[in-house]
């Protein structure tokens, strides 16, 4: 028998597609143009990468 | 002074973050512990009653001596990368990653890590947050079937959420909070210590966010009664509209009275907002995102951050 919990388990909601990559000289996150994501606030609102469910993957739904 | 950041490179809300900082001028050194020791590289010295010593990246290093404030972003476990030993080797990482950042002086931590952890515990939470006057729904931990069904009796309608906040991952899924109808059997509880908390009958989600002694607020209200999705995090994003909203005083005093007692400078606090207008505690995050409010609602929160790490904040 599954834990009780687990009844009301459902599918992860899948990691955003980014389309910014880590620069680790600037420590920052980068779009293709080399345009900090951050000043895109668009962008990051569509990716979704700033909600409380991104990188719950590896951390606490907050 | 250097801030310390401990997050993975995907953090773009720490950005948000950064990019204040590297607007003010502060130097910054951004470290996922995780890649300690493979990609990042710690060497700290006691000697003569002095610590000294360096924690260096691919591209920047500190010595520990600058470091002045640490904000615990959502840092990877230091070792992760080990393939020999791996168990002892993440062990060894992690006392002497933490080891040494904790015995630096005259560091601000956001949060402490001791001040965190203890605030993960749910059940402490809830007994915290009544003893400063919140409204705390009436909560149940159980393996035990009868008293899940007791509870549902006396206490219902419930909900049902995770006790630690961590979905399951073999294989990954969400838990999100949910309605427990009427005359659910309860037996599975044995198989599994369950949380079942008072469902509030809500009109309004709020998001109330602390950084030192500045509080941002916002709420989302319920698009019509009833809706199907109980948890904002799970709900479609176009159903959930952020706005921003004042703190009202007794909920301040209560949240500042909540910070002082758990050791927390930073916190997310959950309330459910009821027909009556009461705020229902729902929990407290220490680390919880603010990225999407500081954009939806249009709050300042990452400049707060920057400033309470740089001790430029009013509250520093």
């Amino acid at each position: 028998m599954q834990p009780f919990a687990l009844t009301y388990a459902r599918r992860p909601i899948p990691e955003p597609e980014t389309s910014f990559a880590y620069d680790p000289e600037q420590q920052l996150n980068v779009l293709a143009d080399g345009t900090p994501a951050v000043r895109r606030p668009k962008v990051l609102l569509e990716a979704g990468s700033t909600t409380s469910t991104a990188g719950s993957k590896t951390h606490f739904d907050d | 002074m250097t801030v310390l950041i401990l997050t993975g490179p995907g953090d773009v809300t720490a950005d948000m973050v950064v990019d204040h900082l590297n607007t003010m001028g502060t130097p910054v050194l951004r470290v996922d512990p995780a890649d300690f020791p493979e990609r990042a590289s710690l060497s700290a010295t006691f000697a003569s009653g002095a610590l000294s010593g360096r924690i260096t990246t691919g591209h920047r290093s500190t010595d520990l001596r600058e470091i002045r404030a640490i904000w615990v972003r959502r840092p990877g476990q230091p070792g992760a990368g080990a393939r020999t030993q791996a168990a002892w080797v993440a062990l060894e990482s992690d006392h002497a990653w933490y080891g040494t950042l904790r015995a630096l002086p005259d560091v601000r931590w956001m949060n402490h890590p001791d001040a965190h952890t203890a605030c993960r515990y749910k059940m402490r939470q809830l007994v915290l947050a009544q003893s400063v006057g919140f409204h705390v729904p009436a909560t149940l931990f159980t393996s035990v079937p009868g008293d899940a069904t007791g509870f549902a009796e006396t206490h219902g309608p419930l909900v049902c959420k995770s006790i630690s906040g961590h979905a399951p991952d073999d294989p990954p899924l969400a838990l999100p909070t949910t309605p427990v109808p009427a005359g659910t059997d309860f037996t599975a509880v044995a198989e599994a210590p369950t949380c079942l908390q008072t469902l509030v009958d809500k009109r309004s989600d709020i998001r109330l966010t602390v950084v030192g002694s500045e509080m941002f607020c916002a709420r989302a209200d319920q698009l019509a009664p009833g809706q199907p999705e109980l948890d904002w995090r799970y709900a479609d994003p176009e159903s959930v509209r952020w706005y921003p909203v004042p703190v009202p005083p007794d909920i301040r005093a209560r949240t500042e009275g909540f910070m002082r007692l758990t050791g927390l400078v930073y916190g997310a606090f959950d309330f459910a907002v009821a027909a009556d207008e009461t705020w229902h505690f729902l929990e407290c995050n220490a680390s919880g995102q603010f990225g999407f409010i500081e954009l939806a609602a249009g709050l300042p929160i990452s400049r707060a951050m920057a400033d309470w790490l740089t001790g430029t904040a009013n509250s520093s």
